[in-house]
């Protein structure tokens, strides 16, 4: 069997000195969409940081292909009044690493570059896949999925709304060319009808082959667009919900107050 | 005041205008790209003087002057670049990084200065200037290597202004300065991209000083004064926009110029403290206000 896209085994981060989350596992096959869902504030944004490359791991490996981008072993973390640490201790795993080898992170939230116009951003964001084929085919099917970004094409984006901002982001992400694409909360602050059309959006990125990862607090919204969901609670996943049939809100609910109490 | 002197006051403002402005838009891109505020600016400006006087050679002329300005920028350009990596990045996790960054940059000017000193020791030099000779123009004399100052160091700014704007290596500077974690989110070098803006902003001194040495005397503190009107500029104008340190260092050469006529060389820098403080009191965000990054 061939290694899955991207592997999370026994991971665990957070900031130094704070643990936010520990003994993470997770996988995400090739063509996978995955969702992981779990109550604000328990860490998915700081385990989608440490696996994107911003924060590093703690423990555990980020495996990319059966790979592991980050450097072996469990971080030391040493601190002292007389030397500077930070001057010897590496990065144990970079964001451009995580960024080359296919996997894309969209922040929550992402304000993105605010004094730069759509244009400009769209014009940069293949920095990670220049030279790569398929960049004018993925500009074209961008113009495709987000025929909104047009309009706005030359406003910057401090003036652009929540929705619109979140449309740059996952543009941005999908000019990387990605082989895995991490949504953080692509819903947040969105109105319902932005919500629909999001969701058309990402299912149109589902078909072209994509694996996805999706973290979102709108169950809905995430069951209709994933193969399998992960619960997350308490700094962990707790549990997985195979290949079958997507629970109802109300089970899945139900599930996390069982594994609480 | 009669009009032939208010008009050569106001030419030699100037001037000095267009100095600071070269100066202080190197600052003022490397705070808004990295929070640093680069006190060894004024020791590059100086350095970047010397190595033309190096490359000139005692010969003045527009080839060698030309040349000697190339050296200078390129040399100083790949000493910036590389004093990213040893000023900065070390402590770039380090939570009190602007104070350390303070004392790193001090610390560069005091080697730099003292280098020049070992190198090229104390006594005056001039840089040989690329045109001789003046010309009269509303009943004032001026230098053609004044107006050549004036003309580069606003040719410098309109360049660095399109590179931010068009080029892809300009426009992934901005970005990295105006969110860095999106910027390696999305795949850019930002070590590199800091660096070059590093260099970009000490290639830019190196120019300023190229000038400065070729209008006045150079000895190895003499970066001390420009990289002192530069932060009164950086702080009177802001670095809202690219264009704001440029204004208000057009509004610093004026007034220098002026108060100098008037009041005399010892009292100019009080007049220029004093607008400092008062544009301090009255609209405060002028100082290093990070709240809006244009770049
Ligand atoms: N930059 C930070 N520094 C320190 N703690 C943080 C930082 N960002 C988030 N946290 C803390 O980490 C925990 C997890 O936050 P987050 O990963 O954003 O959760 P989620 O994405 O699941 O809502 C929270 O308790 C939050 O307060
Ligand atoms: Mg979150």
């Amino acid at each position: 069997m061939t290694a899955p896209l991207l592997e999370l085994r026994n991971l665990a981060g957070g900031y130094p000195p704070v643990a936010v989350f520990r003994n993470v596992n997770l996988t995400v096959a090739v063509t996978e969409s995955v969702g992981l869902f779990g109550p604000n504030g328990q860490g998915k944004t700081t385990l989608l940081k440490t696996v994107a490359g911003t924060l590093d791991p703690w423990e555990g490996d980020v495996r990319v292909d059966g790979e592991r981008l980050n450097a072996e072993g469990r971080m030391r973390s040493r601190t002292s009044r007389h030397l500077n640490y930070d001057l010897f201790r590496k990065r144990r795993i970079r964001a451009r690493d995580v960024v080359r080898s296919g996997v894309i992170y969209v922040m929550q939230g992402n304000l993105l570059f605010p004094e730069m116009t759509v244009k400009e951003v769209i014009e940069i964001a293949p920095a990670a896949s220049v030279g790569r084929s398929g960049i004018a085919a993925m500009r074209d099917m961008v113009d495709e999925l987000f025929p909104r970004l047009g309009e706005r094409w030359h406003s910057r984006i401090r003036y652009l709304s929540g929705g619109e901002r979140q449309m740059v982001s996952i543009a941005v992400g999908l000019l990387a060319l990605p082989r895995l694409l991490i949504l953080d909360e692509p819903t947040l602050g969105l109105s319902p009808k932005l919500r629909v059309e999001l969701s058309a959006a990402i299912a149109g990125i589902r078909t072209m082959g994509m694996a996805l990862l999706i973290v979102d607090q709108n169950i809905e919204f995430l069951t209709g667009l994933i193969d399998r969901l992960y619960l997350f609670d308490h700094g962990t996943v707790d549990r997985e919900i195979g290949s079958g049939r997507m629970p109802s809100r109300q089970e899945i609910m139900a599930m996390m107050f069982e594994a609480r109490h | 005041m009669s009009a032939d002197t208010f008009f050569f006051v106001g030419a030699s403002g100037l001037i000095l205008g267009g100095l600071y402005a070269l100066m202080a838009t190197g600052l003022a891109v490397v705070w808004t790209t990295l929070g640093v505020f680069n006190f060894a600016h004024g020791a590059f400006l100086a350095l970047g003087a010397y190595v033309a006087w190096q490359v000139s050679d005692g010969s003045g002329g527009p080839a060698t002057f030309l040349l000697a300005a190339c050296v200078s920028a390129a040399v100083l350009f790949c000493l910036g670049y590389v004093s990213h990596f040893a000023l900065v990045k070390p402590f770039e996790r380090k939570k009190n990084m602007v104070l350390l960054s303070v004392i790193t940059t001090l610390a560069a000017a005091a080697i730099i200065e003292n280098a020049i000193l070992l190198i090229w020791g104390p006594r005056d030099k001039q840089v040989p200037a690329a045109v001789e000779g003046s010309f009269e123009l509303f009943g004032s004399a001026l230098r053609y290597q004044d107006i050549l100052a004036l003309v580069t160091a606003l040719a410098a700014l309109v360049v660095l202004a399109t590179f931010l704007r068009r080029t892809a290596t300009g426009r992934s500077m901005r970005a990295v300065a105006q969110n860095r974690e999106a910027a390696e989110l999305m795949g850019l070098r930002t070590s590199h991209l800091f660096a070059l803006t590093i260099g970009i902003s000490t290639a830019m001194a190196a120019l300023a000083g190229v000038f400065i040495g070729s209008l006045r005397f150079m000895n190895p503190s003499f970066g001390a004064d420009p990289l002192m009107k530069s932060l009164i500029v950086v702080i009177l104008g802001g670095v809202a926009r690219f264009t704001s340190p440029i204004a208000a260092a057009f509004v610093v050469g004026l007034a220098e110029a002026f108060s100098t006529f008037f009041l005399g060389l010892y009292w100019s820098p009080a007049v220029l403290f004093g607008m400092m403080i008062a544009v301090l009191v009255v609209k405060p965000e002028g100082l290093f206000s990070r709240r809006t990054k244009t770049l």
